[in-house]
């Protein structure tokens, strides 16, 4: 079954990489296949036609104009997101706040709005935004930074926790000062139109996208070809050896979180002035997780990111079409997510770590 | 096998979508409008913020799609259930236009802004929002529709201020919404008239259905001396059951749950939508929803004859007599001068609402921003 | 009643379920394996014992269900982490997102539905005690269970064979390999036990405390147990007071609400994080020195050994 599917695939491989990609793509095909198979198998046992639920999905999602824009724009973040957990694993940091620190762009970007919002040039608001929003995002993953080197906190424990304090914040400011009436459903007042960041062409994408595959060469470039990527992959490989050289470890893993913060700070900012125009309750909900996944799936490098982002956009598009057409409740589809990436993280990599 | 075959296409398309997405026309974006929005319309679609068989709010709506199935035996009925209040609900949404759908009925109060949205992009297509109210401008293609839930709260006040011993009555709400004030006030009101000393306490739990929080709120509650309780959210069995455990009486809403309170049951304001789905899908298949009532905020109670919401069937507490008061006051309900707001009211702070002989219309109460006095609770938080 | 006594006896009632979460991550971490897909393993447990319980009609049967169905999806971690080595982020997250998927798939025939769940048993004498009483014994038997469950755990962690072995294999795991043992069994035992003892938490949950099934109704207190666990310093004894204090934040807004203070309630609910997150800073470098040394290599970013 999976020679057959990995045909296509195969055929537009140039010929040298062949011998050498196929087993790769061969694995990757199976696994999915797998996924997709035991996923089936659910979908049976609750009276549902796999070929019902498949071909839904392929048609509602893939075929229409309109369901690919708004996957591209469910991916942006989740690429900002990734990019934002890429970096610091570079230096050898686990950023699992991306939860948190979108929330916390999308705060910076809001209150920057409400701050300035009536009196900035409407070009210039939407730049206070995203300077605020990325100011917001680095110093909420600057905080995890300062603990690790003020007092050895494991930024992984603090970034996670932060996460929660994050969302606290978020619910304090709309439910308080920031609420756009005291009665009704607390959100903040919606972003006035200056606010809004515009669309691609004729379409409903927002231009978020392109910013977030710029910073995608950005970071890939930082990382690959400057000093300072080096650098951080150095101190993230081996602090004290790095330390011997003479590298200044603390600022680099200062900077390397910080950085990735930023990142989210952005995606917040894109999600916020991009899509929702408001922020309410629900703000954010699991785009830092889904992207920390999405990293790992691409294996933390810049351009399979996109991929990642892509699927796991296209997969939370998927979920209306399989309520819609095969009668499943939408959140089955996270079961399709996770036999993805529990094929991918488990059966793919190589087994060296495992035997270790 | 195919499956596996459009997966890996739908890969590489998915990456070629990533390169033309800038030059992609949007060519699915509606005509200019006709006029005549939805008309001869093939499919219906209902999306729900919570699951369709929520014992509550969801499930009568769910109820009522399905009426609306019986009724039009060609029409497709498309649900979605769970879907949250912010845009993804408007990607929803499209969707089912995608899918052929020309009515969607919108049934969260929080799905307004992205009904709204979805509206103005789909000249041609007729979004109606359940429970919410358009303050701006009402586009030709979508208006807002409700019961007077109130009324029936007034008079399930009515029995719970006549049952009650510690003159404490509780209120599990999620948030100060405009329709949730009046029923707290409504229920306060229809108690307080049988019971000049009843208070009405209330927690808020800012979610339409977290289970863990409902408990907490109902323990806080109980703890303060309330022996009935009644609230206003989604899901409702964790209330009803609390209330059930600890000897207390349960006033419900949405649905019959007499079963799992068959000791403390006493009434409550239920759900029926069936006719009013009914009608708005006639009335948008016949091309007549612009200018329609519907197009509008559609408001109906006692005094227009057909509430969506009943009261439920009477538990054993209820004596003869209270079902007598009820009667009387839904009849007086139904009357130009009877309202569960006819003056005067008094807020929490005693200042004057609603002079002596002041009737409110529907409209007024739909904007409710304060509690009434007997009101224990904060709606500034 | 009192506030004080309204609030802490909230705090028991409502921290249990995060305690029985608690308590199991603690076992896993002990051993080396940090769980963030405990939550999923609460979800899991949640429905396991409510469909169980709606099912059967007893609620220890709905017990057992929601133990096994925790403890089979943190298998799952265990054996991706140990076996695979896969990332153990990225693994416990994947285990969450697979939960909220097989819940929302099988959960909605469960929604609404009554269940015989536990009632409340009021235990003779000592349920009397002033303060004492209706904060620790005026509850169901699945929450006086939990207060069996942390001295038993304690037990078995630090006077026993059995505990000594997941210690190690948390500690120096290479120690065990040169004594013939499977570093790597042990591992996945411990990380299963957890995952046994978050599905009961999520059994108190669903059929004890909210007597109700509803999608995703754990509502982030998975993630607070993993939390926890580190605020506990992986202390069995120091789970269960933090799991009670976090219990009472939770339970504090409704009780001031109902006394018509005026509250927000999210600078209650931030309270408990802040609050570890000072911890610790303040313990700094001691915290760390605390955790099991598999762990911190887990942290660190290196292989683990054995």
């Amino acid at each position: 079954m999976t020679a057959v599917v990995a045909d296509p695939e195969a055929e537009q491989t140039p010929a040298p990489l062949l011998s050498r990609a196929l087993p790769v793509v061969m694995r990757w095909v199976g696994t999915l296949a797998v996924a997709l198979v035991v996923f089936s198998v659910l979908l049976l046992l609750k009276g549902a036609s796999p070929v019902t639920a498949y071909t839904g999905i392929w048609e509602s999602t893939f075929l229409r104009s309109r369901s690919l824009q708004e996957i591209v724009v469910q991916m942006t973040p989740l690429v900002l997101g990734a990019l934002a957990v890429a970096v610091p694993a570079r230096a050898g940091l686990t950023n699992v706040g991306g939860e948190g620190q979108i929330i916390m762009g999308g705060v910076g970007a809001c209150g920057a709005f409400l701050f300035v919002g009536e009196t900035a040039a409407p070009g210039l608001l939407l730049v206070a935004m995203l300077v605020s929003a990325m100011v917001a995002g680095a110093v909420w993953a600057g905080i995890a930074a300062a603990m690790r080197l003020v007092a050895g906190v494991n930024e992984a424990i603090s970034t996670l926790l932060l996460n929660f304090v994050a969302l606290d914040v978020l619910l304090f400011l709309i439910y308080q000062p920031w609420r756009e009436s005291p009665v009704g459903q607390p959100a903040t007042v919606e972003l006035v139109d200056a606010a809004k960041l515009p669309f691609v062409a004729a379409t409903r994408i927002n231009v978020g996208i392109v910013l977030a595959l710029v910073l995608a060469v950005v970071v890939y470039l930082a990382l690959s070809r400057t000093r300072w990527g080096y650098k951080i992959s150095v101190a993230g490989g081996n602090a004290e050896a790095a330390r011997r050289a003479g590298l200044n470890v603390r600022l680099l893993v200062l900077s390397a979180l910080m950085i990735g913060g930023a990142l989210a700070g952005i995606a917040g900012m894109i999600q916020f002035a991009g899509v929702e125009y408001k922020l309410r309750p629900s703000f954010g909900y699991q785009l830092g997780y889904t992207s920390f996944l999405a990293c790992w799936l691409a294996r933390h490098q810049p351009f399979p990111i996109l991929v990642a982002a892509f699927v796991f956009a296209a997969l939370s598009v998927s979920g209306d079409s399989l309520q819609l057409d095969a009668g499943v409740p939408a959140a089955s589809i996270h079961v399709l997510t996770a036999f993805i990436l529990i094929a991918v993280l488990g059966f793919t990599a190589s087994r060296r770590k495992a035997a270790a | 096998m195919s499956v596996h075959q459009s997966t890996v296409r739908a890969l590489a398309v998915a990456c070629a979508a990533l390169v033309v997405a800038g030059c992609t026309s949007a060519t699915e974006a509606g005509s200019s409008g006709d006029g005549e929005p939805g008309k001869d319309t093939t499919t219906v679609g209902f999306i729900m913020v919570g699951p369709k068989d929520d014992f509550g709010y969801n499930q009568a709506v769910y109820e009522g799609s399905q009426a609306v199935e019986a009724a039009f035996p060609d029409l497709e009925v498309l649900t979605a259930e769970n879907v949250p209040e912010d845009d993804t609900a408007a990607t929803t949404m499209q969707q089912m236009i995608d899918e052929g759908a020309e009515l969607i009925f919108a049934t969260s109060y929080g799905h307004l802004d992205a009904a709204l949205s979805v509206a103005e992009e789909n000249p041609d297509v007729v979004v109606v929002q359940q429970g919410n109210t358009i303050t701006d401008d009402i586009p030709e293609n979508s208006g807002t529709y409700f019961g007077t839930v109130y009324e029936p709260m007034y008079l399930a006040g009515i029995a719970a201020g006549t049952a009650t011993e510690s003159d404490k009555l509780g209120y599990v709400y999620a948030f100060p919404i405009p329709q949730t004030i009046a029923n707290i006030n409504a229920f306060e009101r229809g108690a307080q008239s049988v019971n000049p000393d009843v208070e009405t306490i209330t927690v808020s739990t800012s979610s339409w259905c977290d289970p863990g929080k409902q408990q907490a709120a109902a323990e806080s509650l109980l703890d303060e001396g309330v022996d009935v309780l009644t609230q206003h959210q989604d899901c409702t069995s964790t209330v009803i059951q609390a209330a059930e455990k600890s000897g207390a009486m349960t006033v419900g809403y949405h649905a019959d749950a007499s079963e799992i309170a068959p000791e403390g049951w006493l009434t409550g304001a239920v759900w029926d939508w069936g006719p009013v789905y009914t009608d708005i899908v006639q009335t948008v298949v016949d091309g007549d929803f612009v200018g329609s009532a519907y197009n509008d905020n559609f408001r109906v109670g006692y005094k227009t004859g057909t509430n969506p919401f009943v009261l439920a069937p009477y538990g054993p507490g209820v004596s003869e007599e209270t079902i007598t008061a009820i009667e009387t006051a839904q009849e007086w309900l139904g009357t130009e001068e009877g309202s569960p707001f006819a003056g005067p009211v008094l807020d929490q702070d005693g200042e004057v609402r609603v002079e002596e002989g002041g009737v409110p219309t529907y409209a007024d109460n739909d904007v409710m921003d304060y509690f009434v006095q007997g009101v224990i609770g904060n709606l500034a938080q | 009643m009192s506030l004080v006594v309204d609030v802490l006896s909230g705090g028991v009632s409502g921290g249990t379920s995060i305690m029985y979460a608690g308590v199991g991550e603690t076992v896993s971490e002990r051993a080396g394996v940090i769980n963030l897909g405990t939550e999923g393993s609460m979800l899991v447990g949640a429905l396991g014992a409510y469909a169980a319980g709606v099912e059967t009609g007893n609620p220890w049967i709905g017990v057992l269900a929601g133990a096994t169905a925790g403890g089979a999806l943190a298998l799952v971690h265990g054996y991706l982490v140990v076996r695979r080595g896969a990332s153990q982020f990225a693994s416990g997250l994947s285990l969450l997102f697979l939960a909220l998927g097989l819940t929302s798939l099988f959960g909605a025939p469960y929604v609404g539905q009554p269940v015989v769940g536990f009632d409340t048993w009021e235990v003779p004498l000592l349920s009397d005690l002033p303060v004492l009483g209706p904060v620790l014994f005026q509850h169901d038997p699945l929450l006086y269970l939990g207060y069996l469950v942390v001295p038993l755990v304690w037990v078995v962690l630090f006077k026993t064979r059995v505990g000594l072995l997941g210690r190690t294999a948390g500690e120096r795991a290479d120690s065990l390999t040169v004594h013939g043992y499977s570093v790597h069994a042990i591992r996945i035992g411990a990380v299963t036990a957890g995952g046994v003892l978050a599905g009961m938490g999520g059994a108190h949950l669903a059929t004890a405390y909210a007597n109700a099934w509803f999608e995703n109704m754990v509502a982030g207190r998975g993630f607070i147990a993993v939390a926890l666990v580190i605020f506990a310093t992986w202390s069995p004894w120091r789970v269960l007071g933090g799991a009670y204090l976090f219990g009472c934040a939770i339970a504090l807004g409704p009780a001031l609400q109902a006394r018509a203070f005026e509250i927000n309630q999210f600078l209650l609910d931030a309270v408990p994080f802040v609050l570890t997150l000072a911890v610790l800073t303040i313990l700094g470098k001691r915290t760390l020195s605390a955790s099991p040394a598999e762990l911190k290599r887990v942290f660190e970013n290196a292989p683990p050994s054995g």
